[in-house]
């Protein structure tokens, strides 16, 4: 791509940002000049922005500002329109919307009555003009803060997502004069987001991204290798999220609240409203703090009401919701056909993982060499709600300088069709007893071509070895022997292998630090 | 490792059957390493190859 020049009906510069776009809320992110990708903070200082549009008088609320409107002025407030977004009438799921506008079918779309502008009579709008609104602000929010146009972004998605839904947000990106210069999806915006800091070390391993959002959740299980990513298994629950969590402490205090006062301020809709947007609040206290305090002013029929609630009492009443987060991720793992030893990290991504104790359980679950990377296990973990927009805006650094048409030909189903290996590829040593030991070179679902490199120390008198190219972990097929004779005492041996597509397999053994060593090749099974 | 004794093989390899057949599945197009994968498809290079330009 570098290499091919020559910029033909380039409409001048691209500036790119990480967008990632979520039922709750979204967040924009850019990489500075040091390489270095950061979250943006909207013009109200919000770095999660909800992803809700308000009207009030033909004015246009959005974000915190729009969300407070779901009390006072809940018919004209759009939120949770991401996942409807392409989709038929039919299949979507309007639970989310109940306390706010609804959707409605117009045409083959969804669609959204409200009264945003100044005529009496409320005006329909589709779910992709909704999208286009509201990525309009972000688009405006990280212009303002950068100081500079921001047209080209990369968006990131569920792993699910149809083809209807990624062409009918590019179109309300288009729409809003923004070119997505590519969709991503979100577990691995949030593993490139990790693999991105500049002190990382790129290895081969076994990821476990679990997304906890606000109204759906989604594990994915993925492998490493070579900074290369393969998603092996996925998971969805929409009805699993923080709101769940947050019923668990409306549904605490109101509990309260009837004792003292005999009214369930839960049957009222303004006091539904208000209970909800504050205990969302008093939740995400008690994932900083261990106490935490909820007050509203005339909840019901005029009475103020404040309560406090500790974090023993919340985790305790949340034990059911907690076991299902960790069921979905145990399913995620069971679905790969893995097995929790296998995985070495848990990346804990969305809002709902600053939970303390989401982290302290998944502890409990898989090994202790399990790197469960959360804020509260992890001191060197990013912070769970930025991961997807900084995996995007690192990934949008990368390739704002390509050409459209370069990006389209490198993302094409022709170049990720990859064939992987199915099954690890060792280095046994073989010593004098005829006891072997297997070393992993190249992983079992890597990418091909692969190549590899590694060292390995032979026994101290030197002499005579044999290297042993096997497949396998728990079943072993020699695929080659390798004899390196005078290696040196305390010398090592290095063992290159390159695989192709075609599984072809070229391998080199050489003692370090001497010429030439023994090359070989091995067929393709199908040649 | 030692060479058991009484090996012996022609130019010191043996070759003793193929690797096991590949699974298809979906590299996800995103991050240097994979861009750098995408080049070498596109222009069919090889890792040494790439290495050199």
């Amino acid at each position: 791509m570098s290499d091919e020049t020559g910029a033909a009906g380039q409409a001048g510069e691209r500036f790119a940002i990480g967008i990632s776009f979520g039922n709750s809320s979204s967040s924009i992110a850019f990489t500075g000049p040091e390489g270095k990708a950061e979250v943006i903070a909207n013009e109200e200082g919000d770095r999660q922005i909800p992803s809700i549009l308000s009207y009030v008088e033909s004015e246009e609320f959005h974000g915190t500002q729009a969300k407070a409107q779901l009390v006072r002025n809940s018919k004209n407030t759009v939120g949770f329109f991401r996942d409807y977004l392409g989709k038929d009438f039919k299949s979507i799921d309007p639970t989310p919307s109940h306390q706010s506008a609804h959707p409605q079918q117009v045409d083959s779309t969804v669609a959204f009555s409200i009264n945003d502008t100044e005529s009496e009579t409320p005006s329909t709008v589709t779910v992709c003009e909704i999208t286009t609104r509201h990525l309009r602000r972000l688009e405006k929010s990280a212009s303002d803060f950068l100081g500079k146009k921001v047209n080209a972004a990369v968006i990131t998605v569920p792993t699910n997502f149809s083809d209807a839904q990624r062409e009918a947000l590019i179109a309300a990106a288009k729409n809003a004069d923004i070119e997505v210069l590519q969709l991503i999806h979100e577990p691995v915006a949030a593993l490139l987001a990790y693999d991105a800091r500049p002190d990382a070390v790129i290895e081969d391993k076994l990821v476990v991204v679990a997304d906890f959002g606000g109204i759906r959740s989604d594990v994915a299980v993925v492998a490493s290798r070579g900074g290369m990513y393969t998603v092996l298994a996925t998971v969805h629950d929409y009805e699993l999220g923080g709101a769940n969590l947050d019923q668990v402490v409306i549904d605490h205090f109101a509990k309260e609240f009837i004792k003292k006062h005999k009214v369930d301020p839960r049957g009222d809709a303004r006091g539904l409203a208000k209970l909800k947007l504050e205990c969302e609040a008093t939740r995400k206290a008690l994932s900083i703090g261990t106490n935490a305090t909820l007050s509203i002013e005339s909840l019901v029929s005029g009475i103020d009401y404040g309560s406090t609630i500790n974090r023993t009492r919340y985790e305790l009443l949340s034990g059911k919701i907690f076991a299902q987060f960790t069921g979905l991720i145990e399913s995620a793992v069971k679905k790969a056909e893995l097995d929790v030893l296998d995985i070495d990290e848990v990346i804990l991504a969305g809002g709902t993982s600053h939970t303390p104790k989401l982290a302290r359980l998944l502890e409990s679950i898989f090994p202790e060499k399990t790197k469960i990377l959360a804020p509260s296990t992890s001191p060197s973990a990013i912070n769970p709600s930025e991961l997807s927009a900084r995996g995007a805006a690192y990934q949008a650094s990368l390739i704002q300088e390509f050409e459209t048409e370069d990006i389209e030909q490198s993302i094409h189903p022709v170049v990720t069709a990859t064939p992987h290996l199915s099954k690890t590829i060792g280095v046994q040593l073989v010593s004098a007893d005829e006891s072997t030991i297997f070393r992993p070179l190249v992983n079992a679902e890597t990418a091909l071509p692969a190549r590899r490199v590694a060292q390995y120390a032979v026994p101290k008198a030197g002499g005579d070895v044999l290297v042993r190219i096997s497949e396998g972990e728990r079943e072993i097929k020699s695929i080659a022997e390798v004899a390196i004779k005078g290696v040196k005492a305390g010398g090592k041996v290095e063992v290159t292998i390159n695989i192709n597509s075609d599984l072809g397999v070229q391998i080199t053994a050489r003692e370090v630090g001497e010429k030439g060593g023994v090359r070989l090749a091995v067929e393709s099974p199908s040649a | 490792p030692a060479l058991p004794e009484g090996w012996s093989a022609e130019k010191d390899y043996k070759v003793l059957s193929a690797l096991s057949s590949a699974t298809q599945r979906n590299v996800e197009p995103v991050g240097p390493h994979f861009l750098a994968h995408a080049r070498r498809k596109r222009h069919n290079r090889t890792f040494s190859e790439d290495d050199r330009i």
